[in-house]
């Protein structure tokens, strides 16, 4: 049968054997990518069709009796809400640190992993550690760690200052939540940077150093110039992370005794994805919750089209040698 | 030392250098964690007391146990996530197969949405797809799970395509002049080859939902629900109180395992790719 085809391609273009094949063909492709195919369309297309709906409607999440169209009510409603506005500032007031000082540390610990020392792999093991943490466990850690009780920071900050107690997730909740993020990501993002170092010609900083440069030049005119691309991906994963962040700051909360899907977190974490969540699971708010997620979905791909767009400017794609 | 091997012998001053910030960095990403293990090894009375144990309470596991019904809700876990990663990284490794060897009209589109779909923000989808199970009844149940894991992962399905479609062809046009159809194909090359790449997503399958609290939450009642959702909440004394040493021998043993798992399966993941004579 291939045969055939393959000696007179042009004599039967249209053949009935032709179009069976190319029909045999494409079911074979629709067969085996059916299981994903059925799965996007009933958990994904339909469901966000109806979320899209959803968002014009006064929903409840429990009864459709009462259900209405309410226009384009819940987003001016959405672009009113102090708390939203609120909210919205605190996340991108902690994505301001986070995003950087995450980007800056993940490729400070992949330089100094790639280098030639001993016990790399442990060190590397380290710093992935918190990385495959999961959030419940992450959070215990920290809290018990900052904990004005039995927590070491405080204890350590003793040694120096007998009289400071200070009560971090009452005081100063947000820098705790930020050096939980930072802590907790900076293993995966090291892992990037770190496979995008090996991935530069070891040749390109032997010919700079020949050349009399020294090793923070190399650094910064071949290393990083042939990084940017690494850079601008864990800039983009980054920030969209950074602006949905919700579980951490709602199981931060400064009670010890634990957490429940209606906890809220103290007013400087309150964040744009727990106001939304807030909203929806608590209040049963499900229409005007869900105009605030369109809004969130909004913000993150118009800051990654912005960002792709300037990355023109900074981000280096190789040229051919 | 390796360094001998450089052109210029390390002065005190290198090393210093070189070994100095990495090793103060490992101490602060190690504290936390470190702490974690002494508080758990601590008597109640101890914590805010003492800095270490006198005596380290190894009973402090036995109660993590015992208090909390461990051994039902790390089984929940066990199961849930086990169930997710093995539907996912089958199905994921199928569609991954189609995409990088089938063509069809519209293929190359569908793929797009593939990733696409990366892009939504978790809660986007989660928040519809909550009213959808919840209207045909099957919030309470595993089932979410299940139809999440029949549907693959986006994540997934793109590293099998990259990964597949760099095997030769010649594999393919061998079996097929022996007669064997695009199933049989997968089954008998492609998937005894995919070892590396099953086993990284694998874990990554199994470490999210055996991570995830957000959705056992909203979607599971406190009977069935897994163990992340039980250690959120601290172990307590009758009279209420809570009991910090006991609860961080519960993280431990909650993340423990895990690490287990991930140092178990590094080295399998390593034999694969040598095994196997394919490189990622």
């Amino acid at each position: 049968m291939a045969g055939a085809t393959h000696v007179f391609p042009q004599a039967w273009p249209r053949s009935a054997a032709w179009r069976r094949r190319g029909f045999r063909r494409a079911l074979t492709f629709y067969l085996l990518i059916s299981p994903w195919l059925i799965g996007f369309v009933l958990l994904g297309a339909i469901p966000l069709a109806g979320a899209f709906v959803m968002s014009f409607t006064n929903y409840d999440g429990l009864n459709l009796d009462y259900l209405s169209f309410v226009g384009a009510d819940n987003y001016t409603r959405a672009l009113g809400d102090a708390d939203a506005q609120y909210a919205l500032g605190r996340t991108l007031l902690l994505m301001a640190f986070v995003v950087p000082v995450g980007l800056a540390l993940q490729l400070a610990l992949a330089l100094m992993v790639n280098q030639k020392i001993q016990f790399s792999n442990f060190f590397r093991t380290i710093f992935y550690l918190p990385y495959v943490i999961p959030v419940v466990a992450s959070v215990w850690i920290w809290k018990i760690f900052v904990d004005p009780t039995g927590g070491l920071l405080n204890a350590l900050i003793g040694t120096v200052l007998p009289e400071a107690n200070i009560r971090w997730l009452v005081e100063y909740p947000t820098a705790v939540l930020a050096l939980l993020t930072v802590w907790a990501a900076a293993g995966g993002g090291m892992v990037v940077f770190l496979a995008g170092l090996q991935g530069i010609p070891a040749e390109y900083r032997e010919a700079a150093m020949i050349d009399g440069a020294s090793r923070t030049q190399v650094t910064r005119y071949i290393t990083l110039p042939l990084l940017t691309p690494v850079i601008f991906f864990n800039l983009v994963t980054g920030i969209i992370v950074a602006l949905q962040i919700l579980v951490q700051p709602m199981l931060l909360s400064p009670g010890i005794l634990g957490l429940n899907p209606g906890t809220v977190p103290p007013r400087d974490n309150y964040l744009y994805a727990v106001h939304a969540y807030i909203e929806i699971f608590t209040k049963q708010l499900f229409g005007y919750g869900s105009a605030l997620l369109w809004v969130l979905f909004a913000v993150v791909l118009g800051l990654t089209v912005l960002l792709f767009k300037t990355s023109r400017r900074w981000v280096f794609y190789g040229v051919e040698p | 030392m390796s360094v001998a091997a450089a052109p210029r012998r390390a002065s005190p001053a290198q090393t210093g250098l070189r070994y100095g910030p990495v090793l103060v960095a490992a101490i602060a990403f190690a504290l936390p964690i470190f702490w974690v293990l002494v508080t758990s090894l601590k008597k109640q009375s101890e914590y805010g007391s003492a800095l270490f144990p006198a005596v380290p309470q190894w009973v402090n596991y036995e109660l993590a146990v015992v208090l909390a019904d461990f051994g039902r809700f790390a089984a929940n876990s066990l199961f849930l996530s086990s169930a997710y990663a093995l539907l996912a990284v089958l199905v994921s490794a199928l569609v991954g197969y189609g995409f990088a060897r089938h063509k069809a009209p519209g293929g190359s589109k569908l793929f797009l949405l593939v990733i696409a779909t990366w892009m939504v923000p978790n809660l986007v989808l989660f928040v519809p797809q909550f009213v959808l199970f919840a209207r045909i009844g099957i919030t309470n149940t595993y089932w979410p799970w299940i139809l999440w894991g029949l549907s693959g992962s986006p994540f997934a399905i793109f590293l099998f395509r990259q990964f597949f479609a760099s095997f030769p062809r010649e594999l393919d046009d061998a079996a097929e002049v022996d007669g064997a159809g695009p199933l049989r194909i997968f089954l008998q090359i492609y998937l005894p080859n995919a070892g590396p790449a099953l086993a990284a997503s694998a874990i990554f399958m199994f470490l999210w939902v055996w991570g995830d609290w957000l959705y056992p939450a909203l979607l599971l009642h406190q009977e069935n629900t897994t163990l992340a959702v039980r250690m959120a909440n601290a172990y307590v004394d009758p009279r209420g109180n809570p009991l910090q040493t006991v609860t961080m021998a519960g993280v431990v043993l909650y993340v423990l395992p895990l690490i287990a798992f991930f140092a178990f399966a590094q080295r399998f993941i390593v034999r694969g790719i040598v095994t196997t004579g394919i490189k990622g």
